[in-house]
This record gives structure tokens, sequence and C-alpha cells, in this order.
């Protein structure tokens, strides 16, 4: 509680939001000030950044359209140096255009793009992830008693049907065939990237890569892939689990960022790209060298004419206590 | 007269109808062959109708995007009917995947604000071209209730493949 010992506070503990507008601050404050945590305001990245030489945030939450000003990368740097790496921006509707050159920072770890009343739930899941450092499982992003259906990939040539079932299983859910169709094709980029590209040798080779799709493989306990799903009339929700801890930030972001994904289609990292592009949010769960877990959400709620024609993302890591 | 059997490709589904126009259904991935099917095309035409296909994954996007590449280089012209939405989503995703063909009629969503009802339509892309390309959806009558259906996406985002079909 603020003003306890324990408290956040009493150790002058902060977040810092850096957004233009006053009432969005206000907003945003309300939000995360539930976190117990201090909240500083900036209206813009300089001011933020002469507010960064005193202070050191635990999580950063900037505007979008800041985050493509002139000071952009002085901020990151500066964001970067002082330990903070959860810089999220949050992106209204008018500015979802700005989302590819948001994308080719390659900086912004956590990106929202929903608009209220969703963005509170996102921005408040986000928000004690980070400060709790308590990043895996689908359950933080579904309500209370949804119930979550889990498979085991035991052998590779079993992820075809695991993606038929899910797509069943959404069905009988009274989903419509386009949620179904899209939680198929991404389940099946995650299960494929997590059979495939995740398995590494004591070189760090991803000795699985290039093998055909097609080809049996039978999965021992280091190569099984673990799936759940559930959804709680809000979010369909698709995790899948892997025992390696290959994936890491940059690649990631490098993948979510291609533009020639659009162009061509081709080459390394389409799955993640595709997959990002199907759902309405992904969210990275990363423990380097223990396990990766890719979770995918789809909004059931609203129709797609209503929804921001743009994708949120979450990259978390895992640090060493 | 007797319906033509399927035939199983993969997990895909290929049934030759009596035109010659193929009608592919299921699945498409790395089990497809598809730059097979440009050897059924007759007199440098393709016609697939892909009212059947529910799920592409990126391999078969990989496959499909081969496939529109030779038959480009080969000149043969692909027609493709009755595009399910999610082939719809895969040409927006990926411009690659139109090749040169032309899509005659194709799925989009559709719902009814007076009863809540959701369906996928075919639209007529040849009949609609003026008003595809001004990004208005052709209206639509509920088959439930007779009222106006909406269109359910974004017309600049879901019509933008017709751009270069």
């Amino acid at each position: 509680m603020p003003g306890d010992d324990r408290s956040p506070l009493a150790f002058g503990e902060s977040i810092l939001i850096v957004h233009p507008d006053r009432k969005t601050q206000r907003t945003v404050q309300r939000i995360l000030g539930i976190t117990g945590y201090r909240i500083d305001i900036a209206d813009d990245l300089e001011q933020a950044l002469r507010l960064l030489v005193h202070a050191q945030p635990v999580l950063i939450v900037v505007d979008g359209a800041a985050v493509l000003g002139d000071h952009a990368a002085a901020f990151f740097a500066a964001a970067k140096a002082r330990s903070v790496d959860a810089c999220m921006t949050l992106l209204g509707g008018p500015v979802v255009e700005h989302v590819p050159k948001l994308l080719g920072l390659g900086a912004v770890t956590n990106l929202l793009v929903h608009p209220m009343p969703v963005l509170a739930e996102a921005l408040t899941i986000t928000a004690h992830k980070l400060i709790r450092r308590d990043l895996f499982g689908v359950e933080k992003y579904l309500l209370w008693g949804t119930e979550l259906h889990a498979m085991t990939l035991t052998r590779a040539s079993q992820r075809a049907d695991h993606v038929a079932r899910v797509g069943e299983h959404v069905r009988l859910l009274g989903q419509s065939a386009r949620v179904a169709s899209m939680a198929m094709l991404v389940s099946d980029e995650l299960l494929s990237n997590a059979v495939h590209n995740a398995p590494v040798d004591a070189a760090g080779g991803a000795y699985r890569r290039d093998a055909a799709r097609d080809t049996e493989i039978e999965l021992d306990a280091q190569h099984q892939v673990h799936m759940r799903w559930g959804c709680d009339a809000r979010y369909l929700a698709i995790e899948v689990t892997d025992t390696w801890g290959t994936l890491d930030r940059d690649t990631i972001l490098d993948a979510l960022a291609r533009t020639d994904v659009r162009e061509s289609g081709g080459g390394a990292g389409m799955g993640v790209a595709l997959a990002y592009r199907s759902c309405d949010h992904l969210v990275f769960n990363l423990a380097p060298g223990v396990r990766t877990q890719v979770i995918a959400m789809i909004d059931v709620r609203y129709p797609a004419s209503e929804r921001v024609p743009a994708s949120s993302y979450n990259i978390f890591v895992e640090r060493a206590p | 007269m007797t319906a033509a059997m399927p035939e199983a490709r993969g997990r895909m589904t290929v049934v030759t109808e009596g035109d010659g126009h193929l009608v592919i259904g299921s699945a498409l991935d790395e089990t497809s062959g598809l730059l097979d099917l440009l050897g059924r095309a007759a007199n440098k035409k393709l016609v697939l109708d892909l009212a059947g296909v529910t799920f592409i994954n990126s391999l078969g996007v990989r496959d499909w995007i081969r496939m529109q590449a030779a038959a480009t280089k080969a000149g043969v012209h692909v027609e493709m009917r009755q595009v399910s939405e999610p082939v719809v989503h895969q040409l927006n995703m990926i411009v690659a995947t139109r090749g040169t063909g032309a899509v005659t009629s194709f799925f989009a969503p559709y719902a009814c604000d007076a009863c809540g009802r959701e369906e996928s339509r075919l639209v007529d892309a040849v009949a609609n071209a003026d008003a595809l390309v001004r990004m208005e959806a052709p209206p639509m009558a509920c088959p439930e209730c007779g009222q106006p259906m909406a269109f359910n996406d974004f017309p600049e985002r879901f019509f933008s493949f017709l751009a270069t079909s």
C-alpha cells in the first residue's frame, strides 16, 4: 500500500508517462496509479530526457507519435542506460499508420494500439507483469474461470491435427469461421517455429530450421512443444511454449518490422510476421536459454470494423533474480 | 450424373469440374504441391475455385507465390473464383500472392445490425468493379431478416488486394 514501508513509494520508485495530451496523461495516470508507484509526467521526450537524469523509472509509457520525433533515439538510449527497457507506446486510431515506422525503430518492446476501455486492461496487465517480474502464463490475459485446453506435440506430424482440432473447437465454441481460420493460422505458425526454429545445438546452430516441415520427427521431452488455448468471450488466446528459450528480442523486433513479408512473403521470420498480422495482440515471454512462450490473442468482442486496424505486441524478457 | 471424386494432395483437396476448372478445398500447406496444378491449365488459362479453402499457412503461401510466379513466366492466366476469406487475408497481407491473375469473385464479411447475423457473402468483383475501386462494399440484404447488412471490416484493408489483381 502507498505510505506503507514496503510500498514502491517508500523507495521512490516511479513510472514515467510521456504524452502531449493532458486528458490522456490523466487517464493513463489513473490506470497506472493503482500499481502504487509514483507517476511522473512529461509532455514530450525532451522533458522526459531531463526527468530521466534524476529518476530511474521501472516503466516508461510513451505516446506513439512522440516516439517518432527527433529525440527518439536519444531517449531510447538514455532509457537503456538507466536499465529501463520497458518502453511502451500507446497508439490511437489516427496514428496507426505510423506503426511500420515505429516498428522500424527496433527499440519499442511493447506496443499497445487498443482504444479505451480495452487499452486499460492491456496497460494494467503489461505494467503488472513488468513490475512483478511474473511474465509467464496465458491466464493473465483471460477472465477468472476460463477453461484452458492443453495439448503437447510429441511428434512433428501432430501439428496439422492439433491445428485442425483448434479450428474445430473454436467453431464449437460458437465463434465465426474467420476467428477459427485466424486461430488455425496463428497456431500453425507458432507450433512450427517451436518445433523447427527453437532447438539449437551447443554451437547455437538451429539444426531443424531447414528440415522439411512434412518430415516426421519424434520429439523427446526437451523438444516437445506445449500448447494451451481458451476463450473468455473477450479473447481467444493461444499459448505455445518451447523449452529452449532461443528466441530473442532483436530477432522478434526484426520479424515484426519486416516489410518484405508484404512484398514477397519470403524468408525466415515469416511465421512470426504472419502470426502478428493475423491476431490482435501477440505476447512474447522470454526466459533466455530456458523457455520461450508466445501468446496470441484474437479479439472476439468487437467486429473487425470497430477495432483498430493494427495489432499490439509485448516482448517480456525474464531477468535473473 | 455423378460428382467428381475429390483428389487428396496432402491436406488439400482438388476436384476437376467438367469445364476444367479446379475446385480447391481444405488446407494449403507444405503438402499441397501447388506448382503441379499449372499442368492442369487449358489454353494458357487456369481457373481455381477457392471457396472451400479454410486455412493457409506460411509454407502454403510460399508454395502459392511460386505457383503464381511460374504461371506468369509460362504465360498462364490464373483466374481465382469464389476466393474464401482466409485466402483474401493472405492476398491482402502479401502482395506477391496476387501474381498477375484476376479475382472474379470473393467472399467478404457482412453483419446485420438488426438481428446480429454475421456471414461471409459472395461478392462479384466484375459486376461491382466500380464500387470496389472506390472501396465501397456492395449492398447486401440479411438472409434472415431482410434488413441491410453492413460490411464488417475496414474497406481500405479488405479490398486492398483488388488494387493489383
